[in-house]
């Protein structure tokens, strides 16, 4: 069953979100770290994903990863991908843009564990999470960067 | 050198031009492009003297571009810069022509290790 050939480990997971965040957004430098403390409510979630089509010799399967945080932080994860001074206006374009290439560049890293041939779909954005009907929660890791808290959590689509 | 930087994102393109200028390649012209369709035709219309591409893009994906643009005869070097580092990936981007595949999140560093070889 598709479980078997997406196993990615929440070890990996934090490699992966530490990488990206250390080489895209803190020029360098470690900031990202897992957070053992309960992730508060957020008030204005902002969530951005993509999906991986794969082929399994267990079977055809979708997997997806997500990405969850406070607009705010998004905001800030955009300032910090375009180089923007703080009073600088972060469009909603750009805002999209960004944190779905957060979304895209962990997902396109989860994708290279899994024990099959996929097709990684394009980001999307929203303020509301994908729809998890039919989906089966299968890892999350909460991190904190900057004093900010954000989630990510893989799927398999049943 | 005259370098063509196909990515669907504005932002990745940007990072991706900063990133070519903190590697050393501060003197290089530069244009973009918005997908793989696009980035078929200005390679055409322009022929720079590299590509730099995503691969997961809409219209048409970065490896249909380096296949067409291999079919109509044009053989600029090509490489790519992915989310996607997987070793299949990479034998597909070999096999299709492509010189190099830096995969996301990258460095400076890995921009040296992948175009000083193709630069010498």
């Amino acid at each position: 069953m598709s479980q078997v050939a997406f196993q990615v480990s929440k070890e990996q997971v934090l490699e992966i979100t530490q990488e990206v965040f250390t080489a895209m957004l803190d020029q360098g430098e470690t900031l990202t770290f897992e957070r053992f403390e309960p992730v508060p409510d957020f008030a204005d979630p902002l969530f951005a994903w993509v999906e991986m089509h794969a082929d399994s010799e267990f079977g055809a399967f979708t997997g997806r990863a997500v990405v969850k945080t406070e607009t705010e932080t998004a905001h800030e994860i955009t300032r910090s991908l375009l180089m923007l001074a703080p009073d600088e206006e972060v469009t909603e374009a750009d805002l999209t843009d960004a944190f779905g290439e957060i979304a895209n560049v962990v997902g396109g890293n989860v994708k290279a564990l899994i024990d099959a041939v996929a097709r990684l779909t394009l980001p999307q954005v929203g303020a509301t999470p994908p729809v998890e009907e039919n989906a089966m929660f299968l890892q999350e890791l909460a991190i904190d960067w900057r004093g900010r808290v954000l989630v990510v959590s893989l799927w398999v689509l049943l | 050198m005259f370098v063509l930087v196909a990515d669907d994102s504005r932002v990745m393109r940007q990072i991706v031009i900063r990133t070519l200028r903190q590697a050393g390649y501060d003197d290089w012209e530069i244009i973009e492009a918005n997908d793989g369709q696009e980035a078929y035709e200005m390679a055409l219309d322009h022929q720079p003297d590299l590509i730099l591409s995503d691969w997961n893009m809409p219209r048409a994906t970065g490896i249909e571009a380096l296949q067409a643009l291999r079919q109509a005869g044009c053989d600029i070097p090509f490489g790519f810069v992915t989310s996607e580092g997987s070793p299949e990936m990479r034998e597909q981007a070999e096999a299709a022509g492509a010189l190099f595949l830096i995969a996301k999140p990258f460095t400076a560093d890995s921009f040296r290790e992948a175009l000083d070889p193709v630069l010498a």
